[in-house]
């Protein structure tokens, strides 16, 4: 066979523009899709219940999440408020934010139904734990929500949404 | 000199795209990078005693259901990423979450519904349906005793929600170290 001994052709330039179409598709996808409420959920092994129901967060109500580790530390939007390896018995940041929290939150009457007794926030706090997080640095907090500058009441604890997962199954194994 | 202009005006600008393409490769690693897919997570209503730190409240007269949690035997820890017993600072562990396992069937628990102990939390269940049943206003206590994690608190909790307890509060008995 005999190959050709002229030059090859000129070379010629890309052709980018598919290429920057592409780019700002995939873009727009990760922008449209990225949730930012998402980033004060820290990373843990939730104990599963079938009693939990799905939590749909309200960015305009006032709950703040706490995320509590293995390790004990109080993380609130990746800002740890308490740590037990260095705060040992010093809660004061903690109690601090809490009481902050406290009062951006509405509030009701002690008693409610009667529309009596000192005003209390009616908003819950959520506490989200690993699922071997000693319950020692969950009553830590809940200690300090009963404190009288706080006196925040309703709680909410993150679990895994096992009914969701079984319907699935259920659903699978159907088919 | 209006050819000269002409000629200048005629020559081809190329707009330099390159930037452009770098700025957006950076935020769409960023984007890749943090993506977090919403993921509905679930939870569990709980309550805290109404009236700790003021005294203006009434004594609730129901009699409370009181489950309380206590640790006969914490279990063997094994590391989630290796078949090996778990390690403060987990050498498995690549992102040094500290997480870590009970071996199966080493932890063992008691839960105690007055005078009566059970270590099945089936039968913790039957119990508080058959209280339920009685009075179906009841409020329900869960009461963790030290040693206690969370993941042993869930289930009881689960467990009562299931059976119908809608007012659920905890009571501890954590007290802070007085100050030296």
């Amino acid at each position: 066979m005999k190959l050709s001994r002229t030059a090859p052709p000129a070379s010629e330039e890309m052709n980018m523009t598919p290429l920057i179409d592409c780019v700002f598709q995939l873009l727009l996808f990760f922008m449209i899709v990225t949730d930012m409420t998402q980033a004060n959920l820290e990373s843990l092994q939730l104990p599963p219940a079938l009693a939990a129901v799905p939590d749909e967060p309200d960015p305009k109500i006032v709950r703040p999440i706490l995320n509590i580790p293995v390790s004990g530390k109080v993380i609130w939007r990746r800002e740890t408020l308490y740590d037990p390896e260095q705060d040992f018995e010093d809660t004061s940041r903690l109690e601090a934010f809490l009481a902050n929290q406290a009062k951006l939150m509405p509030t009701e009457h002690l008693n409610e139904k009667e529309g009596t007794g000192p005003q209390i926030p009616a908003n819950p706090l959520m506490i989200r734990a690993d699922e071997n997080t000693e319950f020692k640095y969950i009553q830590r907090v809940m200690y300090l929500c009963a404190k009288k500058d706080i006196q925040i009441w309703k709680l909410e604890l993150g679990a895994k949404d096992l009914s969701e997962e079984d319907e699935k199954k259920a659903e699978s194994q159907e088919e | 000199m209006s050819e000269r202009l002409k000629e200048i005006n005629l020559e081809e600008v190329k707009m330099s795209v390159a930037p452009l393409i770098d700025m957006t490769f950076l935020l769409l690693i960023f984007f890749i990078l943090t993506i977090k897919f919403k993921v509905l997570e679930g939870k569990l209503a709980a309550y805290l005693p109404k009236d700790v730190g003021i005294n203006t409240s009434p004594v609730d007269p129901k009699e409370k259901v009181e489950v309380k949690i206590e640790v006969v035997e914490a279990g063997v820890k094994l590391s989630p990423f290796a078949p090996a017993p778990y390690t403060a600072g987990d050498p498995y562990d690549p992102a040094n979450h500290e997480r870590f396992i009970f071996q199966f069937g080493t932890r063992k628990l008691r839960y105690s519904i007055g005078p009566q102990k059970y270590t099945e939390l089936e039968k913790v269940q039957e119990r508080l349906a058959d209280l339920f049943a009685q009075d179906r206003e009841r409020p329900a206590t869960i009461d963790c005793r030290p040693g206690t994690v969370y993941g042993d608190m869930v289930p009881v909790l689960d467990a009562a929600y299931e059976v119908g307890y809608r007012d659920i509060t905890f009571v501890g008995e954590y007290k802070p170290a007085k100050p030296q």
